[in-house]
């Protein structure tokens, strides 16, 4: 018999929430199990021959106690999973045997397992993930970079997440890129170089023609294919960073959208033209802003000098607002010269962006040398008069923001012997300096959020209070305010607390949880995993993705900040568009590109997660509706309550039927289900999915089914068959009536699942058993405060186990 | 809520593993040695959800990817015509598989494709693969020990690994999806000049001391979980030490450098959405690596199992075929479907024949590049989901005592392992055996 520990893959792999197991498999084992296997297993596990020294009739079902049996059975499970048992020619149990078995054997080894848990609810030191390690970056540094270009991208977690402690590895190749950002950044963090020269460039004209593709429209005034261009040779900088001032305004008629100005920076080494968006925006005004652009100019694309075909740094400036239709064709036109050119024919409803003027001022500064780096090499005297005291000022002060915590004095001391070190290879006290502030940024302090403990549940310090705090709510390291409340110990005040969750909330940082925590509980990055269909849908614009993401991120923001019910995740009268999103979904009168609530007609079927395009987009495949995603999606999002993943050697569907491929997926969905292998699941699968059957692949409503022929030269139709039956027997024929049943009957379920996916991210670590007391009682306000998501926050914050290590 | 069913005693097996690489110490004798003998080269390339299967008497039979015939007497079907052009170089192998892989869920085999190892454990612990048992030995004489690669990047979930690599301890070693990082490493020298980099590597060296010396002394603090983690990270920091090391060996051996026609080969701004372009200049990366000794051993998943979340998924769709990858390889049975995918197949294997012909068209020594390097090719589905009789090309290695242009039919009694023992034995690192391997596979040695 192998041991436990080698037998354990089927176990985990099978997602099965317990309570829906207890419920649908807690089998009798008198009654259900024992004559199973006195009918299938006992003649060679049993009293006359002990195969494999396996014995049935003698093994205790007792897992608790009995680990040895426990493993025994285990281990059955294991054989029966991977169909071994019984041998092909033995008599075999029917499927319902089967499951019937299967399911008691994981019921009670999950009983024993919860059992035997004793160090429940720990938390484990956590790396920080990409994101938070970007954020923590910049704000530490309080310098822009992308610090995270090199890190290999993380696993999901099984609960889903990016910031689960035991999912996210390291390994050499991850720390040494670590340490290489860390340089790459203090390197220009800290400067050693004398004040550099400034340029300052004024453009009232578009100055340059010759840049793009024959014929490029330079000019002042943008419409559809025009293009505002400033270049600037040879006197520009290529380190520090930058201001630019657009003054503009529109020129529109009124009922049709907005200018949307887009402005960019980059140059043309030869045949390409290589360009990173700086700005994009709306222009509403016909009077004439100012727009202030502040970046680093590194992070932008610049030429090398004296090798490219067109010399000089550009900012190019377009007018990318879409009106949802083609350009139109291009008209024959005399030029000055009387020769007859194509052009671009005017619209004259088209919005046109006026650009008055640009001006250019690089690198700025406001002293030198620049603020991030008087922020770690403060300025004192104590330099000059005593350089040692200084260094340890340096460090201490560094080390208490990098590692969230005041160090001891061991500690300083230790970094400071290692900067004494450095100094006979680094004769300059600030590159020495660099080295030693890399070393901080490299040590496990910095990357895990560490709570030392020994074996015992603690409660957390003011300090791990902070930074639990804003790894939850920001994905970033505590601001000054957090640390000072951590010093003076005031943030472990519970009033102290719920003033701050809501300072946090109401924070722009908030933006940096709900784009993470949103992403990953909805899926919403598995949009960037369909390509849409080009021949089925020729007018989908793929910069439309962004938009269908906002969304969604809005509409939680929305909810979030406005204190208001997490009901409307699955219905809702209201949902946040922006104009090309209105008019993806046919609702008219949204002008502009920023995101509002609009209200919903009824006819557009809309509101809640459930009809937002980015959800329905994602459990696509590109061409057509997926009812099983999008059913797995609603089991596995909204109730926690996965389906089972498929098990080894699907069979696959009959492919006699030589009609089958035209069918609509409903009705191959119904031979499927004629096939008693997948029925045993799909029967609790297809019917959720089939309720939105009337949205297509892009999320838009549809009354019949276009499918393309072979050849892809003609679509043929079908009607929607959007009537289910749910397993319980609801008839369901609607979204609408989808959405009132999930509210009516599975209300419970959808609470919990956002109580638990809330507090698995804010603890970043998967729940067990010992957490259940704590998801009860959340559970259990929550749905007293009508789910009013801002107030489970402010109850997890306080919770047992998010104040505890 | 899944895991509660966490068993403590059995992560904690997992994790108290032998940390760090050997070094070798002298770098001289090394080069030295490198000089006399020739390099030996192995790559492995993956696939998922497996390729078309019609029955040989369908009449979409020539969408079947394995060819018609047997041993010499052979031939490719359309699925793998654009092999016709390096058939001497190229072997085919039918009805092998790992016996650990064929219990395990339909999806769940890319993470054994080159361990054959079973996963163990709440936490699917691994063996080592075979390409890091070479690194662990010819390793040593390249800049970099090996080169790991894949279209999702990093290390994936179990099951449904994105890499193919893992090392000593069976813990997956990330793979680099961008090919800018993968040339910037390879070719690139970094921002500072070599002082500053000399200086820096020495730094480096102390950094690391320092590092150990304080997260022992954290460690110290920390209860049993929280030691595993501190123990991984000072695994890292362990072979950062040994990376740090080698570099100063290197320091004085300038990078290679290469060609104009070379860099124009490289789309080195693709990614997952220019599929074609992308894996092209994934491949190219390898013959540059290759062709510039930069490293003997690659590794490259081009899609992984994660059916849901691999960018691979859209390429077929983006290629303008006829479907996902996933849908594409489930519909291999149905009416039309055998010649969408089949497509697919074909185009995939147009890939590897490239790379193939492009190390054939480089000289080295008497022979090619390709006679020098061992390409192992395929997946661990032989149609979806069905972990037996792997879909698999073994090419290259004509100089290192490998025949080929064959088509070889094994049963199910021979583990794909024991071809990993035929490979290890070439390269010079012979082992007595790979976890579940029975020999070695003789069939293929000239």
């Amino acid at each position: 018999m192998r041991t436990f520990l080698a037998t354990t893959i089927i176990f985990a792999a099978c997602e099965f929430s317990t309570s829906q197991a207890e419920e649908k498999l807690r089998a009798d084992f008198g009654n259900d199990i024992r004559p199973l296997l006195n009918q299938f297993c006992i003649r060679c596990h049993g009293p006359e021959e002990q195969n494999g020294r396996m014995r049935f009739d003698t093994l205790s079902t007792d897992l608790i106690k009995d680990r040895a049996a426990a493993e025994d059975w285990h281990e059955t499970l294991n054989v029966l999973n991977r169909g071994e048992m019984p041998p092909e020619d033995e008599p075999q149990p029917s499927i319902e045997q089967l499951k019937l078995l299967t399911g008691w054997l994981r019921t009670s080894i999950d009983d024993a397992v919860k059992a035997r848990r004793k160090t429940g609810g720990l938390n484990v030191m956590r790396r920080l993930n990409r994101v938070e390690y970007q954020n923590t970056m910049q704000d530490l540094l309080n310098f822009q970079m992308n610090y995270v270009r090199d890190l290999p991208p993380e696993g999901l977690s099984p609960d889903g997440f990016r910031n689960n402690g035991l999912s996210l590895r390291m390994t050499a190749l991850q720390l040494e890129y670590y340490l290489e950002a860390a340089r790459k950044a203090l390197d220009r963090v800290i400067v050693t170089t004398p004040e550099p020269e400034v340029f300052h460039h004024e453009f009232d004209k578009s100055n340059h023609k010759k840049w793009l593709q024959n014929p490029t429209i330079s000019d002042n005034r943008l419409d559809r294919v025009s293009i505002f261009l400033a270049r600037m040779e040879p006197d520009y900088p290529e380190t520090g960073d930058f201001l630019i001032r657009v003054r503009a305004h529109a020129e529109r008629n009124e009922g049709f959208g907005f200018p949307r100005m887009r402005v960019s920076i980059g140059y043309r080494p030869d045949t390409k033209v290589i360009l990173t968006t700086a700005l994009e925006t709306d222009v509403k005004s016909s009077e004439s802003e100012v727009f202030e652009i502040r970046g680093r100019i590194e992070n932008f694309p610049l030429p090398v000098r004296g090798q490219s075909k067109y010399p000089g740094l550009v900012i190019h400036i377009r007018n990318v607002y879409d009106d949802g239709t083609p350009a139109p064709p291009k008209v024959k036109k005399k030029n000055d010269k009387g020769k007859e050119i194509s052009v671009d024919p005017d619209e004259p409803d088209f919005p046109k962006l006026f650009v008055d003027s640009v001006t250019f001022d690089g690198p700025v500064f406001e002293s030198w040398p620049p603020a991030h780096h008087r922020r770690i090499l403060f300025e004192s005297e104590l330099r000059e008069t005593n350089e040692p005291g200084y260094v340890r000022e340096v460090l201490r002060r560094f080390i208490r923001r990098a590692w969230r915590r005041p160090p001891a004095q061991l500690e300083i001391d230790g970094f400071a012997k290692f900067f004494d070190s450095l100094r006979n290879d680094f004769p300059v006290f600030e590159e020495a300096m660099r080295e030693t502030l890399a070393l901080i940024l490299i040590s496990p302090d910095f990357l895990y959020l560490a709570e030392p403990a020994g074996k015992k549940n603690r409660k957390l310090t003011s300090w791990e209070l902070a930074a639990r705090l804003s790894y939850f709510l920001w994905s970033t390291m505590p601001d000054d305010q957090l640390f000072k409340l951590a010093e003076t110990g005031e943030l472990l005040n519970p009033k102290m607390l719920t003033a701050q969750v809501d300072r946090m909330i109401d924070d722009d940082r908030a933006w940096q949880f709900v784009d993470q925590f949103a992403d990953q509980w909805l899926n919403l990055g598995g949009m960037d995993r369909v390509a849409i269909s080009q021949h089925y849908y020729p007018d989908f614009d793929y910069d439309l993705k962004p938009h269908l993401r906002n969304e969604t991120l809005n509409f939680f923001m929305t909810l979030l900040r406005k204190n208001r019910s997490a009901r409307h995740f699955v219905e809702s009268d209201f949902t946040m568009l922006n104009e090309p999103l209105a008019r993806h979904y046919g609702i008219e009168d949204v002008l502009g590109y920023n995101f509002r609530e609009v209200a919903l007609p009824t006819e557009s079927h809309r509101g809640g997660l459930l009809t937002q395009g980015s959800i329905l987009l994602t459990n696509s495949t590109g061409e057509d509706s997926h009812p099983i995603k999008r059913a797995v999606w609603l089991r596995r999002r909204l109730l926690d309550d996965p389906p089972d993943p498929p098990p080894p050697n699907v069979p696959e569907l009959a492919s006699e039927n030589p009609g089958f491929a035209k069918l609509s997926i409903r009705k191959q969905l119904e031979i499927h289900l004629e096939d008693p292998a997948c029925a045993s699941c799909h029967r609790d699968i297809d019917p959720w999915g089939i309720a939105l059957e009337n949205f297509d692949a892009v999320g838009r409503w549809r009354d019949e089914i276009r499918r393309a022929d072979k050849e892809k030269k003609s679509f043929s139709t079908l009607p929607v068959d959007h009537q289910t039956e749910l397993p319980d027997g609801s008839k369901i024929e609607n979204p609408e009536q989808l959405k009132r049943y999930l509210l009516e009957k599975r209300g419970d379920e959808f609470a919990r699942t956002i109580v638990t996916k809330l507090l698995t991210w804010s603890l970043g670590r998967s729940l067990d058993l010992s957490d259940e007391p704590d998801i009860a009682a959340l559970t259990e306000d929550f749905v007293q405060n009508d789910l009013k998501l801002r107030e489970l926050i402010h109850e997890i914050v306080k919770s047992n186990p998010f104040l505890t290590k | 809520m899944k895991s509660w069913h966490l068993d403590r005693r059995m992560f904690l097996k997992g994790a108290g593993a032998a940390l760090g690489l050997p070094w070798l110490d002298c770098m001289a004798e090394d080069q030295k040695a490198k000089q006399e003998s020739k390099p030996k080269r192995f790559c492995s390339f993956y696939f998922p959800f497996g390729v078309g299967l019609p029955k040989e008497d369908d009449k979409k039979a020539q969408w079947r990817w394995f060819p018609k015939g047997e041993g010499r007497d052979f031939e490719f079907t359309e699925s793998l015509k654009p092999l016709e052009a390096v058939r001497n170089s190229v072997s085919v192998l039918g009805g092998l598989s790992h016996p650990h892989g064929r219990g395990m869920g339909g999806h769940d085999t890319a993470d054994i494709f080159l361990t054959a190892s079973e996963l163990r454990g709440r936490y699917f612990k691994n063996g080592v693969s075979v390409d890091q048992v070479a690194a662990a030995t010819i390793g040593k004489q390249t800049r970099f020990p090996s080169l790991v690669m894949s279209t999702d990047g990093g290390i994936g979930e179990p099951t449904r690994t994105s890499t193919l690599s893992f090392n000593q301890n069976g813990n997956p070693i990330p793979a680099i999806n961008q090919p800018q990082t993968i040339f910037d490493r390879l070719f690139g020298t970094g921002d500072a000049g070599v002082k500053q980099q000399r200086r820096r590597l020495l730094s480096a060296g102390s950094m690391l001391d320092q590092v150990l010396d304080h997260s022992r002394a954290l460690r110290r603090q920390l209860g049993v979980q929280d030691k595993m983690k501190m123990d991984e990270y000072l695994s890292s920091v362990r072979q950062i030490e040994e990376r740090v090391k080698r570099s100063q060996a290197w320091l004085t051996i300038p990078r290679p450098e290469l060609t104009d026609e070379d860099l124009a080969l490289l789309h080195l701004e693709s990614d997952d959405e220019a599929p074609h372009e992308y894996i092209r200049t994934m491949y190219d990366l390898i013959y540059l690596a290759f062709r510039t000794d930069s490293t003997r051993l690659a590794t490259y998943q081009i899609a992984s199992m994660g059916d849901f979340t691999t960018k691979g998924m859209k390429f077929p769709q983006l290629l303008g075929f006829n479907g996902t990858l996933h849908k594409l390889a489930h519909g291999w049975n149905k009416p039309e479907g055998a010649e969408d995918l089949g497509k697919w197949d074909q185009f995939m294997a147009g890939l590897f024949a490239d790379f193939l012909q492009r190390l054939q068209s480089a000289p080295e020594g008497e022979g090619t590049l390709l006679d020098n390097t061992m390409a192992f090719y395929g997946s661990s589905n032989s149609e979806t989901h069905n972990n037996s009789n792997y879909p698999l090309l073994f090419a290259g290695g004509n100089g290192l005592g490998l025949q080929h242009n064959q088509f070889l039919k094994f049963d199910e009694k021979t583990p794909l392992s024991n071809l990993f023992v035929t490979v290890l034995d070439r390269l010079d690192v012979p082992v007595e055996s790979f976890v579940d391997s029975s020999g070695e596979m003789s069939e293929v040695l000239a």
